[in-house]
């Protein structure tokens, strides 16, 4: 979910999604695996590729979302979302605040 | 170190990784090794100072060629086990070659081969008593002998070393499939006669169809990679956008 999250606003080639990994989150992945997810990914027609030649002596092999891709990710967000609320709302009652509070009571 | 050696370097890595990869389509395979050597280059140009000790610590982030394509092996024939449109006589075959490479580098894994085998290993047995039942029907049965040991199979017609081929189960945890659980002394008796006819070819479809269903369950749902949360990354685990 995370390598397609980092599609989301654009298309990009894999350093620059792993930067993207490493700078927002603490999802590390061995690089060598992230284009096996990648290529896994292009087979469910989740995400499309293309080799651009960047000027930079080597050619990049850029990725992005398909809209089938984006429909996936915004169902995985949905689910997503109403999991980590589901879980917050249960474990409230274990925050320091709370926890101090009943303290006193 | 010096332009050439680092391209030397790089093409040595890549060669290993072709190597290793010998199973893949040979496009596949070409795409891949120019993705990785693309990515190698990259963070080359992008350290500072390049030496044999950078070097090594870039072929160690990017991975051992062996096992990205052990990574990619497996990953390969887990994602065509969960989404085969293999003809369903050999579905066995995919599930369990998948579960079996897949076994080898993690329990849940090995959990998955354990339970492939022993449900289709019953589907078997399972087929076979009810097919031959009416060319051995005295032999081919569900048999209660000594020490409470219900067993299903081939039985040697002895009452004294009584053996029954098939699999049995002796409480309270004695359980012997494709195969026998020893002989047992004392009477020997048959629980369901031709029933077992219908019954045996129902059982074996149900123990088909449930663990071919749970394999493929089960895979979707624990095949997890080793350095991330995985079922995040496992689009295919999670439900389609209705």
């Amino acid at each position: 979910m995370a390598i397609l999250a980092s599609l989301w606003t654009d298309k990009k080639y894999g350093l620059e999604i792993l930067r993207a990994l490493d700078g927002k989150s603490s999802l590390a992945l061995a690089e060598g695996t992230l284009y096996l997810i990648l290529n896994r990914l292009k087979t469910d027609g989740l995400v499309e590729s293309e080799w651009v030649d960047a000027g930079t002596g080597h050619p990049r092999k850029y990725y992005w979302l398909t809209k089938v891709g984006k429909e996936r990710l915004r169902a995985m967000a949905r689910f997503w979302i109403q999991f980590s609320a589901d879980l917050g709302a249960l474990l409230e009652p274990l925050s320091d605040r709370k926890e101090k509070r009943s303290v006193y009571q | 170190m010096s332009t050439n050696s680092v391209t030397e370097s790089v093409d040595e890595y890549c060669k290993r990784l072709w190597k290793a990869l010998h199973k893949l389509p040979t496009p596949e395979r070409e795409d891949f090794i120019r993705e990785v050597r693309s990515h190698i280059w990259e963070r080359v140009e992008a350290e500072p100072e390049v030496t044999a000790d950078v070097l090594t610590k870039i072929f160690r982030e990017v991975g051992e060629p062996k096992e990205l394509a052990s990574e990619y092996r497996t990953q390969a024939m887990l994602h065509e086990a969960t989404r085969s449109d293999a003809p369903w006589v050999l579905r066995p075959w995919v599930l369990l070659r998948a579960t079996l490479r897949w076994g080898v580098t993690s329990l849940a894994g090995l959990v998955a081969f354990l339970v492939t085998v022993i449900g289709y290993g019953c589907t078997v047995v399972f087929y076979l008593c009810a097919l031959l039942k009416p060319v051995f029907p005295t032999h081919i049965g569900l048999w209660l002998a000594a020490q409470h040991t219900l067993s299903l199979g081939y039985w040697n017609g002895r009452l004294s070393g009584a053996e029954v081929y098939g699999m049995s189960v002796r409480p309270p945890i004695s359980f012997v499939l494709l195969g026998t659980l020893g002989p047992t002394g004392g009477p020997i008796r048959e629980l369901l006669g031709y029933w077992l006819i219908p019954i045996g070819f129902l059982c074996s479809a149900l123990f088909f169809l449930a663990t071919s269903m749970f394999t493929r369950w089960f895979i979707a749902r624990f095949n997890r990679k080793k350095k991330w949360t995985a079922s995040l990354f496992h689009a295919s685990s999670i439900p389609q956008s209705s």
